[in-house]
């Protein structure tokens, strides 16, 4: 006789809402790592601030990630209401910002290496901290071509609720990083 | 109650308009303010509340509430018509 060993699947939640939770659990944790590392700033080199950062690319790469999260935020709002082609266009414009983004860090770099090699205290932090939240755009930037390329063909939603969701969410928490990044790297003195 | 899609939109350029006055206010305020502490506290402060404004309307953070009780009701739940079993 053999044993019946039945399975059980518990369908008395979706797992859409399951994604979500553990999305946002994921991010909470990885939210600590960035207080750790923001953190650490104070402890290596104080308050201050060279007189060498630029503040207009700064300010530029902080205004630039704001509208990128808008257009994250319109793609999510189309998709969810059905306007496929309004999700696909603002996602399409979001993974550009998020290429210009990088491309923007790119040349902080090129430029902080002169005045602040990474051996020094400030060229330490900055580079660790633009170095982990550049890494964070890059996934985001993959993730929504990804999800881009997932639903190009589609005329519905589908089931491709949470991967769109998944992706903008991801997006906007990488914008909440940079909001504490760039006081804590360029503001301060 | 679900918003409409022009009222979502709306929403989204609100959020967007007062993150951007308060990135161009932090600007200032860095520039204008020389005491170190005061600056550091002004600036926790606006960022603070950029992000809580991205979290609260961007992400959606009240909808999570939700989706806790839902699972959590899920699991309470003695229902055993609730559960599929499969060989």
């Amino acid at each position: 006789m053999t044993e019946h060993v039945p399975q059980h699947v518990n369908h008395r939640f979706s797992s859409l809402d399951i994604n979500r939770l553990g999305l946002w659990l994921f991010l909470v944790s990885d939210a600590s790592f960035f207080i750790a590392l923001l953190s650490s700033r104070f402890f290596v080199v104080g308050t201050s601030t060279p007189e060498h950062v630029d503040q207009v690319l700064g300010l530029g790469l902080t205004i630039l990630l704001l509208v990128s999260s808008l257009s994250a935020y319109k793609a999510e709002a189309a998709f969810e209401h059905g306007d496929i082609a309004g999700a696909k266009r603002m996602l399409l414009a979001t993974i550009g910002m998020g290429i210009v983004f990088v491309a923007g860090v790119g040349f902080e770099w090129h430029e902080a290496f002169k005045h602040f090699p990474p051996s020094t205290g400030f060229g330490t932090v900055l580079f660790t901290l633009t170095g982990v939240h550049v890494t964070h755009v890059v996934t985001g930037v993959l993730t929504l071509g990804f999800v881009f390329f997932r639903i190009r063909n589609t005329t519905e939603i589908g089931d491709n609720q949470f991967a769109v969701e998944g992706a903008v969410k991801w997006w906007h928490f990488v914008d909440v990083a940079w909001v504490f990044i760039y006081p804590t790297l360029y503001l301060l003195k | 109650m679900h918003k409409t899609l022009q009222e979502t939109l709306k929403t989204g350029w609100i959020v967007i308009g007062v993150l951007a006055v308060m990135t161009i206010a932090e600007f200032i305020v860095a520039v204008a303010v020389d005491d170190k502490t005061m600056l550091f506290a002004l600036l926790l402060i606006v960022a603070l509340l950029k992000a809580w404004l991205i979290i609260q309307y961007f992400m959606h953070f009240g909808q999570l509430w939700a989706h806790v009780a839902e699972v959590w009701d899920g699991i309470l739940s003695n229902d055993p018509e609730a559960d599929r079993e499969e060989d």
